[in-house]
């Protein structure tokens, strides 16, 4: 290491000319500063004065912890450095590692926000056929990544059960031919899962995921099923598969159910108890997610939307009392901010899609359609199921994989969400930890590049962003956070 | 009975000391489905002539920044294109299975 610390001392001690390339953030009186290795300090505002001058000296209490840094241009360990950006950026090394499978758009749920583009239980031809499938699993292979993930959404993939069931098993069989690995996942609302199902579910270690909108009042507004109770079914099978996590000792691994809670007008002001939903059914990580104007979220908004400042507000509460119970001893976390939190302060990268620069599009996910059409992500399905094709990037039956991953959607989602060529991420002391979504952009701005000043989703990062600093400013706080990386 | 609809028409000279017209040009197509965008080149720089019918009166003032939003990106792929291209090209790439051509080697 010695050997790349290019180190000159001077002989009035002023160890630095200008600082090498670095973002900042004025925050509450304090600087935030941060570089592209993703390291960040905070500045009081006469340091930071001396130091965006190139005028700190090695005499200045901040010295030692910049130069360690990377923010002081005589003092850069190069070796160091680079070995915290390639980390942070490994999906640079790969290829697509989740492969989502609409294995139906029929749905038993209409919910408010849902934008999958559901459509009814009776609608016909709306399933995946199995020649599709079987294509799909074969397309997903040819990934360069080394491992990869098939989630089964939908709809309700649970109403495509015959082609899911015979789906898994032919990914099992060819994860042994293939020599990669293969992780499966399932999305469902549970409203149709069964004693039967679960227990093929679980030998065959797919994971599951489903939506825990909070208490029942809230879950069944958010979440109407047309065939009963849907927070009944939700809370029934997460305690089963729950309890099977924690028997284990069945000879394959039983994985811990997790669930999302996406956030509406109707959860504002009710942060702890639906935080005290998920603690209460034993689940350890509460994933906060923001409603996103797309789909048939976009037509509700006016209903179930919010401004960006209102969400900021239901996360920093959220946030508040999920530190509260890890005080109190309790085992559960933030999964937006636990995933952050692994660039921020455990230089590597989570594997979070939308997170990232250049963005999951093509490069790191893509979403098989029912019927083999292939898109950027799922959010591009989404945005072709109101009318529009732009993130289509190719279908199993005609297209080869190399051509669906450098096609020119691709290209032009890869190349507009590089944040140095953004005006404003290129400035911004977040953008080492951050990443824009072109569907997102196109969908609210017009344009796949957007424009960030005036875009809602920039706005409710900053405020996610600007509460986790501020929290790890908190030696108590930080203490928490630092457990939630690589848990 | 139907309110009536109000048109809105604005003109603004985009000065060829700041902008390209190529980025007033990217803008106008960026609001090609909130408003009309006529333009034409005068010996300042370029003219947009923006119309639009409905009750919001901010269309020309976004446009207007729409147009300083696609002069930043254009001034930043001169300074920052170089990076930028290295992490598309290697994110590209990985994905496709190809690797980078070593310069001077066949
Ligand atoms: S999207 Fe917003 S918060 Fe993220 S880097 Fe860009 S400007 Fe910063």
């Amino acid at each position: 290491m010695a050997q790349n610390l290019l180190k000159i001392k001077t002989k009035n001690s002023v160890a630095q000319t200008n600082p090498p390339h670095f973002y900042w953030r004025e925050v509450d009186g304090a600087y935030l500063i941060s570089n592209d290795s993703g390291c960040h300090a905070w500045l009081d505002a006469a340091a930071f004065k001396r130091f965006s001058a190139g005028t700190l000296r090695e005499k200045d209490k901040a010295f030692e912890e910049l130069s360690s840094k990377g923010f002081i241009r005589d003092r850069l360990d190069f070796a160091d450095l680079a070995a915290k950006w390639k980390s942070k950026n490994s999906h640079l090394s790969c290829g697509p590692g989740l492969h989502i499978f609409v294995m139906t758009l029929r749905c038993d749920h209409k919910c408010l926000y849902c934008q999958s583009g559901a459509i009814s239980l009776s609608a016909k031809g709306a399933d995946m056929k199995w020649p599709a499938a079987k294509k799909s699993v074969d397309f997903a292979f040819q990934t360069t990544a080394p491992g990869l993930t098939i989630e089964f959404q939908g709809g309700e993939p649970l109403l495509n059960w015959a082609v899911l069931k015979k789906t898994v098993s032919y990914a099992r069989k060819k994860e042994k031919l293939s020599g990669k690995r293969l992780n499966l996942g399932l999305v469902s609302n549970f409203s149709r899962m069964t004693e039967g199902y679960a227990r093929f579910l679980l030998e065959n270690e797919v994971s599951l995921c489903t939506s825990l909108d909070g208490p029942a009042d809230l879950h069944n507004r958010n979440r109407i099923c047309s065939g009963g109770n849907a927070h009944v079914s939700v809370r029934k099978w997460l305690r089963y598969f729950t309890r099977r996590n924690t028997g284990q000792g069945a000879g394959y691994r039983i994985f811990k159910p997790s669930a999302l809670l996406t956030v509406t007008k109707f959860s504002l002001g009710r942060a702890p108890e639906i935080i005290d939903e998920y603690a209460g059914l034993g689940l350890e990580d509460v994933f906060i997610r923001p409603l996103s104007p797309i789909g048939y979220a976009k037509n509700s908004w006016s209903a179930i939307g919010y401004t960006a400042a209102d969400f900021v507000a239901f996360y920093k509460e959220s946030l508040g009392y999920i530190l509260k119970l890890n005080r109190k001893g309790a085992v559960i976390r933030e999964k937006m901010a636990a995933m952050l939190l692994e660039k921020i302060i455990g230089f590597s990268d989570p594997g979070y899609l939308d997170m990232r620069c250049p963005c999951g599009a093509a490069v790191g996910q893509i979403a098989y359609n029912y019927n083999g059409d292939l898109y950027t992500c799922d959010e591009g399905r989404m945005a072709a199921w109101e009318g529009d094709d732009l993130f289509k990037i190719g279908n199993v039956f005609r297209d080869s994989y190399k051509k669906a991953v450098s096609c020119s959607t691709a290209r032009s989602c890869v190349a507009a969400s590089e944040l140095h060529l953004q005006p404003a991420c290129s400035r911004c002391a977040y953008s080492p930890y951050c990443g824009v979504c072109p569907v997102y952009n196109y969908e609210a701005q017009g344009s796949l590049w957007g424009n960030m000043p005036a875009n809602e989703r920039c706005a409710f990062m900053k405020g996610i962003f600007g509460i986790l600093f501020s929290k790890l400013k908190n030696s108590k706080d930080r203490e928490i956070l630092q457990k939630w990386v690589k848990k | 009975m139907g309110e009536k609809v109000k048109s809105h028409s604005r003109r603004i000279m985009f000065s060829k000391q700041i902008y390209a017209a190529e980025a007033v040009k990217l803008a106008a197509y960026v609001f090609s489905d909130k408003a009309d965008i006529k333009l034409a080149s005068s010996a300042g720089g370029v003219e947009a002539e923006v119309s639009w019918e409905g009750k919001d009166c901010a269309v020309a003032g976004e446009f207007a920044n729409e147009v300083l939003n696609q002069q930043c990106r254009l001034d930043l792929a001169v300074k920052n294109g170089k990076v930028a291209n290295m992490i598309v090209t290697k994110a590209l790439l990985s994905a496709s299975g190809e690797t980078v051509k070593k310069r001077g080697k066949q």
